[in-house]
């Protein structure tokens, strides 16, 4: 079971990064000591072993790309892991979650020490709430919190013979529990595409596929992957965050887009490490779903894991459904004279049922910025109010027209909006959505400020949040957002999917900002976060929990509602290996 | 506008990795369950077909390809796209189009008979290169066996009211313009990156498409019906003698000061 102390003795191991001898794949021991990465708080011989086992496992402890796997593209700090691992099977994923959980005798030890790595897996590294923040204490000598002797039963511990004996059920054994640093798991090598059958409108693919190469890939089927967050994410990354874009109004989100998915569990029991570490009780591997468009067949485990961000798992690959290329798109676009008005209109054309794909609502702000980053293309600058752009696709012609004059009549006709114009070129069309995308990096490019020698507002100072309102309540959401901002004379672009009741809010930051204008940018945050609340709305329609949003969690939900999301993760994840301190906490 | 055509290629999919087996010496290149699809830059020739077809009411847009029965999917996709018909030049299963076999002479010589028995071919578009042999010279020598004007490395086309074309050329040292003019031969123009973006095809599009006329014939009978010689188009004219991946490109040194960056840049005898 435990090593005996003489066993550890004779194996010493020197610390991996000073060691020349030890030679993981496309790391550089040298470069991470020139470019003076801080000291790994992983275990001794946790890589050595596993590089033993996968000798093809790439293993990174650059520090740059320890630094760009412990950030999203948000202002959330940089927490990097303490090595980036790359790979390309799930029993490599097994090995390694099982290796994070492991009863050791370190030198100088009275009890046996259980060294806890946590795991965070990445995708395109777009998540915006601190997703893929490490949060762990820097200097791991440290005697805190982190270091704790508890007693817990034997029946936790692997076992070399199988079965617990009734004797050893109830035994008890006094461990020290130190967590050990942090390992990125980049899905990269998950992308595989599988085939298409005819008749089928859905696809399985590696959880580290891009939606725009999954796309690619599908490029001559006539059918496409239609979710669209503004990022070209992985579809592993959208899944776990519960992604949805512009697309959403007609095609909904990630959690009606996936019909199955194939998830590494994190281990329930503490391994024993000898050299044989392929033996035992390996991390469960779970399949759910169905290729079905339709399923009642037990607990919606896909669904468990959607939004779950990191925390019960490690999903591998993903069946999500794919829908044909419209044959006929439209799009348009219409001013209004105030941002209540234009909300207003949202509702309507959703309540009279008119079909549309896109409809999405910018402020006289976000406006200012989308003309910014347009400049230098063939788009005219648009009036500075507030405007509807929509899309009307279908099968033909006149399904398309009908629905765009339907909902021109309720634009000008019936609420006074001014300029509908509407385009049928692929090409301008693209642009338009294209600008509409880039509105986050265009808002934060208009706060600028990076002129006179100082440094601007960038993605990593920029504090980007979402609501989502029922959508009587939208347009009073909205623009009490957009009164915050004035009132509190806070630079901000509100924009967003309307069509669902869902926008967001830009706020850059700058260096020269004082105090105070940051107090009062959370400010708005705050107000938005319990005005969604108080309408029966959501903190967040997209962007996630992460730690940013957590303390919203049991305003939403309730004490009960959070206590049912501990067990869960408690039940899945009991030694909190994965993405540590998002979503929940456990104790 | 008469007609045109476009040649297109199948090859390994631009976004899969080529795996090789030198032990296969010539044949390392691994095509078996290896996905495959229409050479970007036929892709990119197509659709400049299908717009041309689109400002030119009355012009036939037909797809050729030669290779295996498989052939018959990317002349599909082809049609999908708008072209209004295909033919397939059918070669037994084990003919390589990777340049180890089939090579662009022979298919040159090829397309110059199908040019010469389709008669009114205003204009013959190819993709300026294959992304697997990467030679860059059937439609080159597709226009001297035609005796035809052509121009490569297209970023632009105009056609003329007079039947000429004006070709923007994207070279390496910049963009040159040329006129092919309307001569009583086909133009032949070989497409490069920006000047389209092909068109995804629609599901109704993709349908339509399996009702358009593909004619198929092998090879050997193309041979014999175009006059030419069975074992010239067979036998390459160039072998192909090793075939390997390139080697794993070597980690990088990391130095501490621009002093010591100085200093290897001597030692290596890449800075005086």
């Amino acid at each position: 079971m435990h090593q005996r102390l003489e066993e550890r003795q004779s194996i010493i191991i020197p610390r991996y990064f000073s060691s020349p001898s030890l030679h993981f794949r496309h790391s550089s021991s040298s470069a991470a000591a020139a470019t003076a990465a801080p000291p790994s708080r992983l275990p001794i011989d946790f890589l050595e072993i596993l590089q033993n086992n996968h000798p093809n496992l790439k293993i990174s402890l650059n520090k740059y790309d320890l630094d760009s796997h412990g950030h999203g593209e948000s202002h959330h700090p940089v927490s990097p892991p303490d090595a980036v691992l790359y790979p390309s099977s799930v029993e490599e994923i097994q090995d390694i979650l099982r290796l994070c959980c492991r009863e050791v005798y370190r030198e100088g030890d009275v009890v046996p020490t259980v060294e806890i790595v946590s795991v965070i897996p990445y995708g395109a590294g777009t998540s915006l709430e601190g997703h893929l923040n490490f949060m762990l204490p820097q200097d791991d000598s440290v005697e805190s919190n982190n270091d704790i002797i508890v007693e817990i039963p034997v029946s936790l511990f692997e076992s070399n013979n199988s079965g617990v004996s009734e004797q050893l059920k109830n035994e008890t054994k006094k461990v020290r529990i130190k967590r050990k640093g942090g390992i990125s798991l980049d899905m990269c090598n998950f992308q595989s595409v599988g085939e298409l059958t005819p008749g089928d409108g859905f696809v399985k693919v590696g959880a580290g596929v891009t939606r725009n190469s999954l796309n690619d890939a599908l490029r001559h089927t006539g059918l496409q992957f239609m979710i669209d967050p503004g990022a070209d994410a992985t579809i592993g990354g959208m899944t776990a965050c519960g992604a949805s874009g512009t697309a959403a109004v007609k095609y909904h989100t990630m959690r009606e887009n996936v019909l199955a998915m194939t998830t590494v569990l994190p281990p329930q029991t503490i391994a024993s490490v000898t050299n044989d570490t392929r033996s035992r009780s390996k991390p469960r591997v779970v399949t759910c779903g169905s290729n079905a468009l339709k399923n009642s067949a037990g607990y919606n485990l896909p669904h468990l894991f959607i939004g779950s961000e990191g925390t019960l798992g490690i999903i591998t690959d993903v069946t999500v459904k794919i829908y044909p290329i419209p044959s006929h798109v439209i799009a348009a676009s219409c001013t209004f004279d105030d941002l209540h008005t234009a909300a207003e209109v949202v509702t309507t054309i959703r309540m009279l049922g008119i079909p549309v794909s896109r409809i999405e609502l910018l402020d006289e702000i976000s406006i200012r910025a989308f003309n910014q980053s347009v400049k230098n293309e063939e788009l005219d600058p648009m009036e500075e109010k507030a405007t509807l752009f929509l899309e009307f696709s279908g099968h033909s012609e006149s399904s398309v027209m009908a629905d765009l004059s339907a909902a021109q009549a309720v634009c000008v006709d019936d609420f006074e909006g001014s300029n509908f114009v509407s385009a049928r070129d692929e090409m301008t069309r693209n642009e338009v959505w294209a600008a509409r995308h880039k509105l986050y990096y265009s808002s934060i490019a208009l706060r600028g400020g990076g002129d006179n020698d100082g440094e601007g507002a960038t993605s990593q100072s920029t504090i980007v949040t979402d609501v989502c309102v029922p959508l009587s309540s939208f347009a009073d959401i909205i623009t009490a957002t957009a009164k915050d901002l004035r009132d509190l004379d806070v630079f901000g672009t509100c924009f967003g999917h309307a069509g669902d009741g869902n926008f967001h809010c830009i706020l850059p930051l700058r260096p020269d900002d004082t105090d105070e204008y940051k107090g009062n940018v959370f400010k708005v945050i705050e107000l938005m976060a319990e005005r969604a609340i108080n309408v029966g709305g959501s903190v967040t329609g997209e962007h996630g929990v992460g730690y940013g949003k957590k303390k919203f969690l049991e305003k939403m939900y309730g004490g009960a509602g959070v206590s049912l999301m501990q067990t869960i993760k408690r039940s899945i994840d009991p030694w909190s290996i994965m993405n540590p301190g998002k979503i929940v906490d456990l104790s | 506008m008469r007609k045109i055509l476009v040649p297109i290629k199948r090859v390994i999919d631009y976004a899969q990795k080529i795996r090789v087996d030198s032990s296969k010496g010539p044949q390392g290149v691994q095509l078996k369950n290896v996905k495959m699809s229409m050479n970007p830059f036929c892709e990119i020739a197509v659709e400049e077909a299908i717009q041309l077809k689109e400002k030119n009411k009355g012009a036939e847009v037909v797809a050729i390809s030669v290779g295996p029965k498989q052939c018959t999917e990317t002349i599909r996709t082809a049609l999908a796209m708008g072209a209004d018909r295909g033919i397939h030049i059918e070669t037994k299963p084990d003919v390589r189009g990777d340049y180890v076999d089939l090579q662009p002479w022979a298919i040159a010589s090829l397309l110059k008979g199908v040019v010469e028995k389709e008669d009114a071919v205003d204009l013959v578009l190819l993709g300026k290169q294959s992304i697997d042999s990467d030679c860059g010279q059937t439609g080159p020598l597709l226009a001297g066996l035609l005796n035809a004007p052509q121009a490569t490395f297209a970023a632009n086309i105009e056609r003329g009211d007079d039947g000429s074309f004006t070709v923007e050329r994207e070279t390496d040292t910049g963009t040159e313009t040329i006129k092919l003019n309307a001569c009583g031969k086909p133009a032949v123009i070989t497409c490069d990156l920006r000047l389209n973006t092909p068109r995804y095809p629609t599901m109704p599009n993709i349908m339509k498409a399996k009702k358009k006329p593909v004619n198929t014939i092998s090879l050997e009978d193309m041979v014999k019906e175009l006059g030419l010689d069975l074992d010239e188009v067979l036998t390459p004219q160039n072998e192909v003698v090793e075939v390997y991946e390139p080697p794993p490109r070597k980690e990088g040194e990391t130095v501490g000061s621009i002093d010591e960056l100085l200093g290897k840049l001597k030692e290596k005898g890449l800075v005086a």
